[in-house]
């Protein structure tokens, strides 16, 4: 960089020469010279001119580049490249089904392969251009010499080198005398300090700091963890102009969001709610009782007049018929069904098994006992709020009507949710029936088991195990 | 070694005749290297005209009012612009296509030409280079703010994405086009600085500032001329110029394929590429007489860029003018040849539909304008071959519009069909655009070399070698 300093000549010690430097003014003199020192021998040695000079290689003797080579190279890389990634990113690590369009390397991939190889070959012609020629080079003795500013105007300038083994400073310069140059210089050391002024170097250091900070605020917010609510540049699509379920309003005079059924309709799957089968107990039945629950019941199905509806289960907040206020769950006296509105053979125990112990068996077990893995996790880790779950075989559940433990698996209860969403209702019933299983197989005596069927008893000696394996074949057979 | 006023005379020399037995001049003016150095260093070193500030003030202004309404639009959103239902291609796919194809004539005249030894290119390589990096910096930034969420756009880049967890869709043609405009622009811009670095030394050279002289410095990377220099740099250029030749064909071919690849009836068609290759090159060249013309006038630079050049240009803004009117013909006679009452429907609907102002205004422009060529005296008139670009421009810019809306706006789906209407921002959003561009261009005329002297050197030495010219011009025409 120090080509642009004002060039003082510093008189302090004798600047170490690099050789001779021999301008004309034209390129025809310039080749003439050039061939004549290349037949000296001289092979440290270039020219300097404001073209491409044609001839000039043969007549100093520089041999090809190789740079078209590294570019073939850097042209395969970037084909190779393109179709891997093509392949990897579309074909394997995340294949993504569009038209039915094929995976791997298709004829889709062709223009990405052409692109990228000619992106890897055009930079690496460029870069390797550079790199070859040792660029950027700011510092550089033949800057030293003020004519030399004409080399990029309209002046050719032939060079011998110092390091040339055949150098010698008096038949070089008697050598390019002969040649008619415009001028004759011996190039000289740049004298001119070659380290950049401090403050330079203070500004730029400041500045590579100043420019790492951004990054490194953003590197410190991804890598560790806040309780602060995220910071929004764009908001994207995180606050929208919109009501969510349970929000207040004041569009309509009751503040609700969500609205009422609109008085004489009717909606998806309401007229279904109205068979026992969906339910677990008999509307028709329901609607001629009296007591609390049933009004209670009776007054969800009519259209909203401007109060908040009631949430279920309808027991545990009865406003509306001024019952008792809810400290124990209180279940409501229903006309539940008991008898099973399907069929209790094989195919539907095995629906039941197999529902039961996807959904149920978490909390309740594999037995019903209500030791499932959830329940033994929430143990271990001795969580004072968990309260267990209820055991199928207590006798407040062994005596629940078929119609009133479907109720619990569709409308929840207590801590347990609702599986309506999960479940089918036959699906539902089909537990239901698994878990009467269950309860005979928990209170079954020898009567229970078919004669012909004894001996089985008799060849596994271990009691009774709550896996439902060893309790199911029993059930199965004895049903 | 006269001076340059003293032989400017446009009448002396008429080098746009063609005599047989005889090389057309090249450059006019009885140049010396050191003259032809002096000429390009001038618009640099010498004080602006008064027409540059007041041309600068302007596209300035016009430039931050761009920049600024892009702050408005990703604030407000996309909904600022008169994209509707169903035609949410409007404008910004029509700009970005506008100015892609205008980004096609610098690559097209250093490479393509460069490679069929076309001598002429030296003059005007330079400007056509600097127009296409700032067209495609127009054209660019239009589907970026076309996207909705702008501050996304990188997700369009294949990066290993610790959010997403995704990869881009390689098998659609808008991810090609990110790869096609993204490698042209990256390749464009080397080879234009690479061109530059021997006249930046040649700028540094001259330069009488300290300042001045180590920025240039910087930027020419501390050339010196080096023969083996030269010879490494000649190679890499013929490299760069081999790649960027298929290059440019490919990238107006991959735009094409946004449209082609598709089922739009009216897009659907093999034709896109060669139509859209040839209307890019059209609109191109005519965008580079546009600019030429004064740009040579206001800097005195007519010895070196000639009425022969201007003429050469125009001779190929009326061939592929003409490539382009075939294209309109053939989609017409397709859509009756293949019988199909959908494609006969929407050429029909082109043409007589709601569109029919559009579709006539680019026929006029873009056929029948450039049809006029044929006159030599328009040819190489500046002032008609100006007014007949503008249009030419004018008709390309409609030619995206009719096909991106008329095709959009009338698809399968009837009870869907919609008439297109801009906003305000839509129009002020196209203008600013032509801002940026200026702005640039004028930035690149006051502080870079604006023609190639060592190319126009080396052409002018090869006369010199072959048979020392007698007539008092230098280099030739092939």
């Amino acid at each position: 960089m120090s080509e642009h300093k004002p060039r003082k000549s510093i008189e302090k010690k004798m600047p170490k020469a690099f050789g001779w430097m021999a301008e004309y003014q034209d390129e025809n003199n310039l080749l003439a010279a050039a061939r004549k020192v290349r037949d000296s021998g001289y092979t440290k040695t270039d020219a300097f001119t404001p073209f491409p000079v044609h001839g000039i290689d043969e007549a100093l003797g520089i041999k090809p580049t190789i740079l078209p080579f590294i570019v073939l190279c850097a042209g395969f890389t970037g084909l190779a490249t393109a179709l891997l990634m093509q392949w990897w990113t579309n074909g394997f690590d995340y294949k993504y089904i569009i038209s039915g369009k094929p995976f791997g390397i298709t004829p889709a991939s062709i223009p990405i392969a052409f692109e990228l190889t000619v992106l890897f070959s055009a930079f690496t012609a460029f870069l390797g251009m550079i790199a070859l020629n040792s660029l950027p080079k700011f510092s550089n003795p033949v800057f030293t010499n003020p004519r030399f500013d004409r080399a990029t105007n309209d002046r050719f300038f032939l060079f011998v080198e110092a390091t040339d083994k055949y150098y010698n400073r008096e038949s070089v310069k008697e050598l390019l005398g002969g040649t008619h140059p415009d001028s004759l210089d011996e190039v000289l050391e740049d004298t001119t300090p070659s380290t950049l002024p401090q403050p330079i170097i203070l500004a730029l250091l400041l500045l590579v700091v100043a420019g790492l900070i951004p990054g490194m605020i953003i590197l410190n917010m991804r890598a560790g963890f806040s309780t602060a609510p995220r910071f929004h540049v764009f908001f994207d699509m995180d606050f929208q102009p919109k009501k969510k379920a349970q929000q207040q309003t004041t569009i309509f005079v009751d503040g609700r969001t969500m609205r009422p059924q609109v008085a004489g309709t009717i909606a998806r799957g309401q007229l279904e709610e109205q068979d026992p089968f969906y339910l677990g107990y008999d509307p028709s039945k329901l609607t001629m009782s009296n007591d609390s629950p049933s009004v209670l019941f009776v007054s969800l199905q009519t259209p909203a007049d401007g109060k908040p509806p009631i949430a279920v289960p309808p027991a545990t907040k009865d406003e509306k018929t001024g019952g008792q206020p809810p400290a124990t769950p209180v279940v409501p006296v229903l006309p539940w069904i008991v008898k099973l509105p399907i069929e209790a053979n094989e195919d539907n125990m095995k629906v039941g098994k197999l529902k039961f112990e996807t959904y149920c068996s978490a909390c309740h077990g594999y037995g019903g006992y209500g030791d499932g893995l959830v329940h033994k996790r929430a143990d271990a880790l001795a969580q004072g709020y968990w309260l267990p779950p209820t055991s199928l075989h207590i006798d407040r559940v062994s005596k629940q009507p078929v119609g009133q433990i479907f109720n619990t698996i569709t409308k929840g209860q207590g801590k347990m949710a609702s599986y309506a969403s999960s479940l089918t209702p036959k699906e539902r019933w089909s537990i239901v029936l698994y878990v009467r299983a269950l309860q005979r197989s928990r209170n079954a005596n020898i009567d229970d088991v078919p004669v012909e069927s004894r001996f089985l008893l008799d060849e596994d000696p271990k009691p009774v195990d709550p896996k439902p394996e060893s309790t199911n074949s029993v059930e199965v057979t004895s049903k | 070694m006269a001076t340059i006023a003293s032989n400017f005379n446009l009448r002396e020399i008429d080098n746009t005749d063609d005599i047989p037995g005889r090389r057309a001049p090249l450059i006019t003016g009885n140049q010396s290297y050191a003259s032809v150095t002096d000429i390009v260093c001038r618009v640099a070193e010498d004080p602006q005209p008064m027409l540059w500030y007041i041309l600068f003030g302007f596209s300035s202004l016009t430039a931050v009012m761009f920049l600024s309404l892009i702050g408005f639009l990703i604030l407000k959103g996309v909904g600022i612009w008169g994209n509707m239902n169903p035609v949410f291609w409007a404008w910004p796919i029509v700009n970005f296509v506008f100015w892609v194809g205008i980004a096609h004539a610098g690559t097209l005249i250093s490479a393509i030409l460069f490679l069929f030894r076309q001598n002429w290119r030296t003059s005007i390589n330079r400007a056509a280079e600097a127009m296409t990096i700032f067209a495609v910096i127009c054209a660019g930034i239009y589907p970026g703010i076309h996207v909705g969420r702008a501050w996304l756009a990188f997700w369009l880049l294949p990066y290993p994405s610790l959010n997403l967890w995704m990869w881009p869709q390689f098998r659609s043609p808008l991810l090609w086009d990110v790869f096609a405009v993204g490698t042209y622009a990256s390749v464009s811009l080397v080879f234009w600085y690479m061109g530059m670095i021997p006249d930046l030394a040649t700028y540094r050279d001259r330069s009488k500032s300290p300042l001045r002289r180590m920025i240039y410095g910087l930027l020419c990377l501390g050339w010196t001329g080096s023969s083996r220099h030269w010879l490494r740099y000649e190679k890499a250029y013929t490299l760069l110029a081999a790649f960027a030749a298929p290059l440019v064909l490919s990238v107006h071919t991959v735009v094409s394929f946004d449209f082609a690849v598709s089922q739009v009836a009216g897009w659907h068609t093999t034709i896109f590429p060669p139509y859209f290759v040839a209307g890019a090159i059209f609109s191109g060249f005519a965008m580079v007489v546009t600019l030429m013309v004064p740009a040579r006038s206001i800097y005195k630079l007519e010895n070196l860029i000639t009425l022969r050049h201007l003429d050469n240009m125009n001779k190929i803004i009326l061939a592929t003018g003409s490539l382009v009117g075939l294209a309109y013909a053939t989609e017409f006679f397709m859509a009756w040849y293949s019988q199909n009452q959908y494609e006969y429907f929407t050429f029909f609907n082109r043409a007589f539909g709601p569109y029919w102002w559009a579709y006539w205004t680019m026929v006029t422009c873009n056929v029948i304008s450039p049809q006029l060529f044929w006159f030599k005296k328009l040819r190489t008139s500046t002032f008609w071959m100006v007014v007949i670009c503008i249009f030419v421009n004018i008709g390309m810019w409609f030619e995206r519009f009719v096909i991106t809306v008329t095709s959009l706006s009338r698809d399968f789906l009837p009870s869907s069909w919609g008439y297109f209407r801009p906003t305000m921002f839509d129009g002020l959003m196209f203008f600013g655009s032509f801002g940026v561009f200026l702005t640039l261009f004028l930035l690149f005329c006051r502080y870079l070399p604006t023609i190639a002297m060592s190319e126009v050197k080396g052409v002018m030495s090869a006369v010199s070698h072959a048979a020392h010219s007698k007539d008092g011009t230098h280099g030739q025409n092939h």
